[in-house]
């Protein structure tokens, strides 16, 4: 017995060195078992589709993957996102162009992002409550801005849409559907890019400190604060990019856009491996926890399941996944 | 007994003059004179909330005191941050609040003076460097590692301490100061840690050893200063008073 108890603690002391081994296995179950049991899961528009939508909302987790780990969260990012969006259709409507539009709508909401960590540094209320708040003041001014109407973009073609969020031809035309499009290329870039930040910078490695043990990450001479608002800001930033992607596709928006978003975000972040209370996690799992949610939905889908049930399957595999992530953690 | 003020001044590497901190109405510090020789290891004795913590963080920049002078190396200096102590050599040791438990050693070690590989504009860490010289560094002072890449969390208290005491020496502190650096440990362990210590001044370190236990100082102690409610009771070099004395000063049992 003994034997076999060193051996699970040494397995659970060496597995705890990766935080994305529960949501991989978790995935790949649910894949196997969407294989099998779902029909048409495994085919190219299937796999497509959870790829093409699992993109935007994997922007924004990137955002709040890493704010998490610095140890703070933005419930705001769905209000934020509706906003990005307003800005970018209200003036392109308004016949700004496209170029200056779009910077308009990441300016404002990378600002937006700016604001959330400038309150919570210098009120240092959690940011729960904070971004609670600002989450309901966005919205506000979405709402107020908005009215009850869609903002749709009726012009002609914008070319650089096309870019942004088209057809990837090379895919759709390899598999013959209309599945995949190129925000999926934007998502992989910025994902590499945001990886190498974390784990291979200066910066990164403060994330950790700083969600770690901010008065520690302090004694050293990281400035907590600088770190905390610069994760505040990404995130407005990835918000800003995945509005502008989202809507190169659709052309509209309308008040309630983005409206639950941020509870994806954090229960991707969470299923991935990401502590709560910040300080470890990798970006990768938090991605993987967002494919893993979106085969969630595509798949229940396909097997004929009401739409309430995938709420109810997020729970469960949320809980589950921090009590097996946990149980890893403090292997430590 | 000991020198006199301006000898004192003189002969200190780092040495705090008449130092007085005032919190609004309450008096934290009242006139305390304080200080540490290269090559000495220093105990700031005193009961919690004696004022030791104030009279530290007043050094390391994180207090301004109300009034008093610091001198460093016989020169009056002001140290603004804790940014500032480090880069005239203070480098504080604090327990506890060390280093950052999820994180590797090396990743500690260097944290907020990580080593980068330039490419082109952008800079990135280079682990591989770090690694090396961590265990390098640590070994050279008599801490031995399994690996750089282990977390802290997985290690001993005693192993926490030494860490954080080695980044101090490594980074090239010219005084140390270690807040209860001993007083969650095993007695083996305390052990070693004290060992590392004599080793920091036998590299001619100056080292400031805040406890409230005066056990724990006594045996590394060169000399003792006590503070009790804010005020300094007095200054004692080795042998001049016992255990049992200082213990006594500390708490009051007996006036000075």
């Amino acid at each position: 017995m003994g034997i076999i108890a060193d051996k699970i603690a040494i397995t659970r002391h060496r597995l705890s060195y990766f935080p994305e081994v529960v949501v991989l296995i978790s995935f790949s179950l649910l894949f196997l078992f969407f294989s099998f049991f779902a029909p048409h899961f495994l085919t190219a528009l299937s796999i497509g589709n959870i790829l093409t939508f699992g993109s935007i909302t994997g922007i924004i987790v990137i955002g709040v993957g890493i704010l998490m780990i610095s140890g703070e969260f933005d419930l705001s990012v769905g209000s934020n996102f509706a906003l990005s969006s307003y800005v970018l259709a209200l003036s392109i409507n308004g016949g700004i162009p496209v170029i200056p539009a779009i910077f308009m709508a990441i300016i404002v909401s990378t600002f937006l992002g700016f604001v959330n960590g400038w309150i919570v540094t210098r009120t240092s209320i959690p940011s729960f409550i904070a971004t609670l708040g600002t989450m309901l003041a966005y919205r506000g001014i979405v709402r107020a801005v908005g009215g009850g109407n869609f903002a749709s973009y009726k012009g002609e073609d914008i070319p650089l849409f096309k870019i942004l969020n088209g057809d990837f031809i090379l895919l759709n035309s390899w598999f013959q559907v209309q599945a995949f499009r190129t925000s999926m290329i934007w998502f992989a870039l910025l994902a590499v890019i945001f990886i190498i930040i974390l784990m291979r910078t200066r910066f990164g490695n403060w994330v950790f400190a700083v969600g770690g043990l901010s008065a520690a990450a302090r004694a050293q001479g990281v400035n907590v604060n600088y770190v905390k608002v610069m994760c505040f800001t990404i995130t407005g930033f990835l918000v800003a990019i995945a509005s502008v992607l989202q809507f190169s596709h659709r052309l509209s928006v309308d008040p309630l856009r983005g409206d639950g978003i941020e509870m994806i975000a954090v229960a991707a972040s969470a299923i991935g491996g990401i502590r709560l209370t910040g300080g470890f996690g990798t970006i990768t799992g938090a991605i993987l926890g967002v494919f893993l949610l979106q085969m969630l939905d595509q798949g229940l889908v396909l097997m004929g399941i009401p739409i309430q049930v995938f709420q109810a399957c997020i729970g469960l595999i949320i809980i589950i996944s921090v009590i097996s992530n946990t149980y890893l953690g403090r292997s430590s | 007994m000991v020198e006199n003020k301006i000898e004192q001044r003189r002969n200190s590497l780092v040495w705090m003059e008449n130092i007085s901190k005032k919190f609004g109405t309450i008096t934290a510090l009242q006139g305390v004179n304080f200080g540490v020789k290269k090559g000495e290891v220093r105990a700031l004795v005193g009961d919690n909330g004696a004022g030791k913590s104030t009279l530290i963080k007043v050094l390391m920049g994180v207090h301004k005191p109300t009034t008093g002078q610091i001198y460093f190396n016989g020169n009056p200096v002001s140290i603004n941050s804790p940014k500032e102590a480090r880069e005239i050599g203070i480098e504080a040791v604090y327990q506890d609040l060390a280093l950052v438990n999820l994180m590797s050693i090396s990743r500690n070690f260097f944290l907020g003076r990580e080593m980068e590989k330039k490419v082109g504009p952008m800079g990135f860490l280079d682990i591989k460097a770090m690694d090396t010289i961590c265990r390098k560094s640590l070994h050279e002072i008599g801490i031995e590692i399994r690996s750089a890449a282990e977390r802290v969390g997985s290690l001993s208290g005693g192993e926490r301490q030494s860490i954080a005491i080695g980044r101090g020496v490594y980074f090239g502190a010219k005084v140390l100061i270690l807040d209860e650096p001993t007083s969650a440990l095993s007695v083996a362990e305390t052990r070693k840690v004290l060992s590392y210590i004599e080793n920091a001044r036998e590299r001619q370190l100056a080292v400031i050893f805040i406890t409230h236990n005066v056990h724990h100082v006594y045996m590394v102690a060169d000399s003792y200063t006590i503070i009790r409610q804010g005020r300094c009771v007095g200054t004692y070099l080795k042998g001049e008073l016992s255990e049992d004395d200082i213990a006594d000063l500390i708490t009051g049992d007996r006036e000075e």
